[in-house]
């Protein structure tokens, strides 16, 4: 499978979890459903502070859809580590090696060589 | 009428239904008529338009059967109808559990005093949209308004969760009378969470009431009383022999032995046959141990899968009648080692779990006021139920503004909020400390701007504080299915309903406006694997060439937008980006049904695949798959007894047919699926290989991080030897590799090269050279993104394989 085609499976930045709920990534339980439904209310209500966010790629479009999504992703342990890396600034700062990628421990991670 | 809302929670079952409801500190069972909390889900006509729902209509299962129906929710959203000569109608399996239903709503109105309005409804983990939505419409044929739909489990979840103080991982066994689901649920701060589900299907009361079936048929045969199960004639004595057995089953769950006696039944050649024996507990145990072993080999599979053991669970939630059956609680007691959840009714459990969601969802059952209160019209917003101390209150003024300028709440016992101004709009947000485990009543008061009191309309509020489960998760990954044979997911099992979601495509083929004979689909499937054909195709939208406007090239791009409620409805629009023209006709397809002509349908196709499958095995010369196929088929040609006794209108026998005929389908995959395995695993090395390579030379520490976790999780699914988690894992090591490979400076020209390379395959070989000048245009000048939009374009006008289109429901997109 060509790599590109992946990208459909991509989290896009502008659709962070922590930029949509306007959090910081070390938050707790709590503060996401906290966030979340105070959001979901002001969207509720057609609030217009609750209406968009801000991301490193400028200002994005917030539905409650987005939030519940968002919401759900941070409950869940795996999703929410993707979140974490998407939403520091470092992950979006170029690389300039141009090295090709080389062999690495690949079969030491599949348990092939450690049995 | 309650002062303050009242939740409605129903547990639309396949043999009982059970309704409950929820004020906010207390749950209610609904006892029905006969003062009991389970409504048997049967339904009878008769001559003069009555229609009797529960225990009285399950006593004419023997003498009506023609009018009295039963376990219609096996076939729900088929499109199968049930002739009821009494009426000389036929109904659909929804309408009659409408019945059902609307004998709950009257139930609840007996005991409470109103009829409700809105209400939460279970379906099972695994149905699919059309059976969901199928649920929904009956629902709304009872007479409910608003309706939502819960899956089984989640719903046991939350009722254990509530009554109990849960913490840490925990299991929710849930064994039914015709399917067996577990999952693994998790508990903090308050919240519940869905770890993961898994299942049989085909494994439930019925499986241990066959068994012990097979036993008396077997004890009966050796006194020289022969009843074949194959032979139809013997239907009406295999009937009453397995309702007493189910009693049976029943009466040793309290008794060491019971007694089966029947009078009156005939052998093929019309004789009596004398049936008259015991069955022990011991014999029942001997007799249905590996149904038990199957149901804990799936517990532990889907411990293994989530990287836990049984050593990590505080508690088991038993669910479902057979859980009563003393030996199979011994026997997971031993196996599993976890406690068992105390005091909580297994029978009842999901009609708790559902009247508790309603209150999460804000499902107020009562009817609408008919008076409305005075004072300035505020529109609010907020949890009905939530697990926070301190919620928001969120608020906006109906009409422009009039005197109204702060607002502040009080709560019964005495707290109060700050007091907050409206902003410019007339909207505020209040945080509220609510008290824990209770119902809290809140009260409105609004001033002006000089203090004085301003009347607000609605003057008080409640809100629940407990704990809670977010929205509801969809049981099975909803995408497009794609012209080459992949599906491009929309919604990951798992994701909160109700969802949107929108995505570009390519037009794989040209629509010029005409006559209608051609439609480009876009099929909708469900499921959890990568190739679309292995999927359930569960809608269809359709740009017909009678409604395009102006011709629509390959590789037009189109904007498909999906939409699901949370009661199984599906809506799905597409855009053509070009002209801005919309298309909204989704066909909807109907789940399989049991007619005698699907059925025939059916085991022609399963013969099929099995030949293509023996074909293959003798060229391999591979033993194992000759064999496991010889064993399919042998059931295969069960399947063929049983639907020829359908095709003479025995309805039991088609039920039966179309059970086989679902596990043997559901056991051909698992084979295919089998077949797939060395491919797959040497895809996950591949990513493997590809993903580590990439994260190490370009990769941050936080991808490296999730990387590991990733590869676990891969390495996990790929001792447990479980395809459907195995390509999620591979989903997500590719799009980690994705990511890194972007930061490859020669990313793009490569798969430009790549791309520019198949130039002469392209649709429109013109546009496909324009393109390719352009994009060395970009490369020479260092245009990156510039060069990524030429390369998808170049993408767009390749060719699709024409064999994979056909295997993907002929998908016009990729």
């Amino acid at each position: 499978m060509s790599l590109v085609s992946a990208r459909m499976d991509a989290p896009h930045i502008d659709e962070n979890p922590f930029f949509v709920l306007d959090l910081p990534i070390d938050c707790g339980a709590m503060d996401i459903e906290r966030a979340g439904q105070k959001l979901l209310a002001m969207l509720k209500v057609g609030m217009k502070d609750a209406a968009s966010y801000r991301t490193p790629l400028g200002p994005r479009q917030r539905d409650e859809d987005a939030v519940r999504r968002a919401m759900a992703a941070l409950r869940e342990p795996q999703a929410r580590a993707m979140a974490e890396f998407w939403a520091r600034p470092e992950v979006w700062e170029p690389v300039h090696e141009t090295r090709l990628p080389v062999w690495s421990d690949a079969h030491k991670r599949l348990g092939t060589l450690d049995r | 009428m309650h002062s303050r809302p009242l939740y409605v929670g129903i547990d639309l079952g396949t043999t009982n239904s059970t309704a409950a409801t929820f004020d906010g500190a207390a749950l209610t069972l609904i006892r029905n008529a006969q003062g009991s909390t389970l409504t048997p889900s049967v339904v009878r006509f008769d001559g003069r338009g009555n229609v009797t729902v529960g225990a009285k209509a399950r006593r004419a299962i023997d003498s009506d059967p023609e009018n009295t129906r039963s376990e219609f929710k096996r076939v729900m959203g088929t499109g199968k109808r049930f002739a009821i000569p009494a009426t000389g109608k036929e109904l659909l399996a929804e309408e009659l559990a409408a019945h059902v239903l609307r004998s709950l709503r009257a139930d609840v109105r007996e005991q409470l005093g109103f009829e409700p309005t809105a209400a939460v409804v279970t379906v099972p983990a695994l149905f699919e949209i059309p059976q969901s939505a199928a649920t929904s419409r009956a629902a709304q044929l009872a007479g409910f308004s608003r309706v939502e739909l819960l899956q089984e489990p989640v719903a046991s979840a939350l009722a254990a969760g509530w009554t109990s103080d849960t913490r840490g991982a925990w299991l929710v066994y849930d064994l039914g009378g015709g399917t067996f689901d577990v999952s693994l649920l998790e508990t903090r701060d308050g919240l519940l969470r869905v770890v993961g589900h898994d299942g049989d299907n085909f494994l439930g009361g019925r499986d241990f009431d066959n068994a012990l079936l097979d036993w008396a048929l077997a004890t009966l045969k050796t006194r020289g009383v022969l009843i074949e199960r194959s032979d139809p004639r013997a239907a009406p004595t295999l009937t009453k022999l397995k309702l007493a057995i189910e009693d049976a089953r029943i009466e040793l769950t309290r008794n060491e032995r019971a007694n089966v006696a029947l009078v009156g039944c005939r052998g093929a050649d019309g004789s009596d046959l004398p049936i008259d024996f015991d069955i022990d507990r011991l014999t029942m145990e001997s007799v249905c141990r590996h149904l038990v072993d199957r149901s804990v080999a799936v517990c532990r599979r889907l411990l293994a899968t989530h990287g836990r053991s049984s050593a990590d669970l505080s508690q088991i939630v038993l669910v479902g009648g057979p859980t009563v059956m003393p030996f199979l609680r011994s026997q997971l007691r031993a196996d599993i080692g976890a406690p068992f959840a105390p005091q909580l009714d297994p029978m009842t459990l999901v009609a708790q779990g559902a009247a508790l969601y309603a209150a999460t969802a804000g499902l107020d059952a009562r009817p609408a006021p008919t008076q409305r209160e005075g004072g300035e019209r505020l529109w609010l917003s907020y949890p009905a139920m939530t697990p926070d101390l301190t919620p928001h209150v969120v608020g906006k003024l109906v009409e422009p503004r009039r005197q109204l300028a702060r607002i502040r709440l009080r709560r019964a016992d005495g707290w109060e909020s700050p007091e907050v101004a409206l902003d410019a709009e007339g909207a505020f947000v209040v945080a509220v400390d609510v008290l824990p485990r209770q119902s809290n009543e809140l009260v409105l008061e609004g001033s002006d701007e000089a203090g004085k009191r301003v009347e607000v309309a609605p003057s008080r509020i409640t809100i629940v504080q407990g704990m809670t489960i977010g929205d509801p998760p969809l049981s099975r990954t909803v995408g497009v299915a794609l012209a080459d044979d992949r599906v491009h997911v929309y919604f990951e099992r798992g994701s909160p309903l109700p969802a949107r979601r929108s995505f570009r495509h390519r037009t794989v083929e040209s629509v010029v406006p005409g006559d209608g004979s051609f439609a480009l689909k876009i099929p909708i499937v469900q499921g959890e694997l990568d190739r679309a054909h292995l999927c359930r195709l569960v809608g269809a939208l359709e740009i017909p060439s009678s409604l395009v406007k102006r011709p629509l090239p390959a590789g037009s791009p189109l904007e498909v937008t999906l939409e699901l409620d949370r009661g199984g409805k599906l809506s799905a629009r597409a855009l053509v980006l070009g002209s801005g023209e919309v298309f909204e006709e989704v066909a909807h397809l109907l789940g399989p049904d049991a007619t005698p002509q699907s059925l025939t349908a059916t085991i022609e196709a399963i013969a099929t695949r099995i030949g293509e499958h023996r074909r293959s095995a003798f060229r391999n010369n591979t033993a194992a798959m000759v064999s496991r196929l010889a064993t399919i088929d042998e059931r295969l040609n069960e399947a063929r007894v049983a639907a020829q006794a359908a095709h003479g209108g025995d309805a039991d026998a088609a039920q039966r047919a179309h059970r086989l005929l679902l596990e043997l389908d559901a056991e051909l995959d698992g084979f295919e699926r089998d077949q797939q395995w060395p491919e797959l695993d040497a895809e996950l090395t591949d990513a493997i290989v590809h993903t580590t390579s990439w994260v190490q030379e370009f990769g941050n520490e936080h991808e490296k991080k999730v990387l590991d976790e990733t590869v676990s999780a891969a390495r996990r699914a790929r001792e447990a030897r479980q395809s459907v988690e195995l390509q999620r894992q591979l989903r997500l090591l590719r799009t980690l590799a994705f990511t890194a490979s972007q930061r490859w400076p020669e990313f793009w020209p490569t798969e430009f090269e790549a791309a520019a390379s198949r130039v002469n395959e392209a649709s429109d070989l013109a546009k496909a050279e324009s393109l390719i000048r352009e994009g060395r245009g970009y490369m020479d000048a260092g245009h990156r993104e510039r060069l990524s939009r030429v390369v998808r374009d170049l993408w767009a006008l390749l060719p699709s394989d024409p064999t994979e289109r056909r295997l993907s429901y002929e998908s016009g997109v990729r």
